[in-house]
């Protein structure tokens, strides 16, 4: 089947680009939305949003992939699809690289660990001031101090020393190709979402569990929108609802991917998504994010 | 006449020396610039009048001398001096496919350790069936080496393979030849 659609696309290439515009591709879809609409009445005889992509910027690196994703609603718990979006396969067909999604998980963990294990050397321990018995003629081992570390009750020589960072960065590129690589995985897995928007009708929580439940989305749901001010309505919903996240698009990262089952993108954050990923794979001056780490580097 | 010949050299001489010691004596290195050395900002009346202009027509000359953000497409040309082509393949005669850079050259390279005395050559971002791009890879190799056996490994999660010895050259123009 996908062999076929990438078939298709390539003979289709820049034909299909105009494929909204057409009249018979909107009548086709009012049609479908229509008879859809029949059954609940919610629906709005709305043209189909048909979203394709401008790959005048950045062309695909293998022409072959092609990735589409509906474009669900939000606004009622019965799912419609409101259109299709059509996706860049750099970011969301790339090489499901695990070795590199597994770095970012680790340095995700590692860069905010502070370990607190602490032990007393032979200094710190209480005593130990006075020679425990004289140099010669006792028949015993000499020791200068009963908190020596071979003592029982002594100091801890070379032990875990408070506060110990974690820190390090992970290399920019690395960063940038976990994220492809963890959209494209999210994607291949189904389980990725693309909805209109966040505007949800009601701020009742039992709206989100009963729209989660319906559409089959995982026991866990993040959310992603491109700004960090979410509609009213979803904040009140998910306030109290721990498994479902809100996140601006600027937050989304490789662990909070994985650590939700669904992830689900507004159309507007799959765009700046793939605007930021793209340039961060085209641009020019890509040494310049190479280097060490500096602290004071913003 | 000789001596006469000799006064001018020496004016002359003498005229650029002093023209250099001046201009080194007036113009600052800018490691030594500060902005206590700078001129002191004087009251606005002073200065000549400016109108602040937006979206000017001129700018597009600006814009043409500032570096592009991200790497541009190549120019369609005939052929091209520096013996670069453009990607034709489209991976679907092959059943594998090796991607250009964002630089749109050919992701071949040579990676020595050892103090040079052992060249891997490395062919990266390969999809699709990378075991029959290794088996070809194998076979060019050995031609160029007269027959004699090629080591290689695959990394197929990362799209890689590598080549004992340095063949760089020869698989770059064998994966030109190919369209890739």
């Amino acid at each position: 089947m996908l062999n076929f659609l990438n078939k298709t696309r390539q003979v289709l290439y820049p034909g299909v680009r105009n494929l909204s515009n057409t009249l018979a591709a909107r009548q086709s879809n009012v049609s479908s939305e229509t008879t859809a609409a029949a059954g609940d009445k919610i629906a709005v005889p709305k043209p189909a949003l048909i979203l394709p992509q401008n790959y005048k910027d950045y062309a695909p690196v293998n022409k072959n992939s092609a990735r589409q994703a509906w474009i669900e609603n939000v606004d009622a718990v019965k799912e419609r699809k409101l259109g299709l979006i059509e996706l860049h396969p750099d970011v969301f067909a790339a090489q499901p690289r695990v070795d590199i999604i597994q770095e970012n998980i680790e340095w995700q963990r590692k860069y905010r660990y502070v370990s607190l294990a602490h032990t007393k050397t032979r200094a710190e321990v209480h005593g130990g001031g006075r020679k425990p018995w004289p140099q010669k003629g006792q028949g015993r081992a000499r020791h200068g101090s009963i908190r020596s570390p071979l003592f029982k009750g002594g100091g801890i020589s070379h032990g875990p020393r408070s506060p110990t960072t974690h820190f390090y960065m992970l290399p920019f590129y690395k960063r940038v190709l976990g994220l492809t690589s963890t959209l494209s995985v999210k994607l291949a897995q189904d389980d990725l979402h693309v909805i209109e928007n966040a505007e949800i009708p009601t701020r009742d929580a039992q709206f989100l569990k009963d729209l989660i439940k319906e559409r089959n989305w995982g026991p866990s749901v993040l959310i992603i929108d491109k700004q960090d001010e979410f509609p009213e309505n979803i904040c009140y919903a998910t306030d109290y609802l721990g498994y479902v996240n809100l996140m601006p698009a600027y937050g989304l990262n490789v662990y909070s991917m994985l650590k939700h089952d669904t992830l689900v993108l507004t159309v507007d954050a799959v765009k700046h998504l793939e605007q930021r990923l793209l340039y961060q794979l085209h641009r020019n001056d890509a040494t310049s994010k190479g280097g060490k780490f500096k602290l004071d580097q913003v | 006449m000789a001596a006469s010949i000799k006064l001018m050299t020496q004016t002359l001489l003498q005229r650029s020396l002093t023209a250099l010691s001046q201009r080194s004596l007036h113009t600052q290195p800018a490691i030594f610039s500060s902005f206590r050395s700078s001129r002191q900002v004087q009251p606005l009346e002073q200065y000549p009048e400016v109108e602040v202009v937006h979206n000017p027509p001129e700018w597009k000359y600006v814009e043409r001398l500032l570096p592009p953000q991200t790497v541009p497409q190549p120019v369609a040309k005939a052929d091209y001096p520096s013996g670069w082509k453009p990607q034709t393949a489209d991976g679907n005669s092959d059943g594998y496919f090796v991607a250009r850079t964002k630089n749109h050259m050919v992701p071949v390279y040579l990676h020595t350790r050892h103090r040079g005395q052992r060249r891997i050559t490395i062919v990266r971002r390969i999809q699709g069936d990378i075991w029959r791009l290794e088996r070809e890879v194998r076979d060019v190799v050995e031609r160029a080496r007269n027959g004699k056996l090629c080591a290689t490994r695959v990394n197929e999660l990362s799209g890689q393979i590598h080549v004992h010895g340095d063949y760089v050259d020869v698989l770059r123009e064998h994966l030109k030849s190919k369209g890739f």
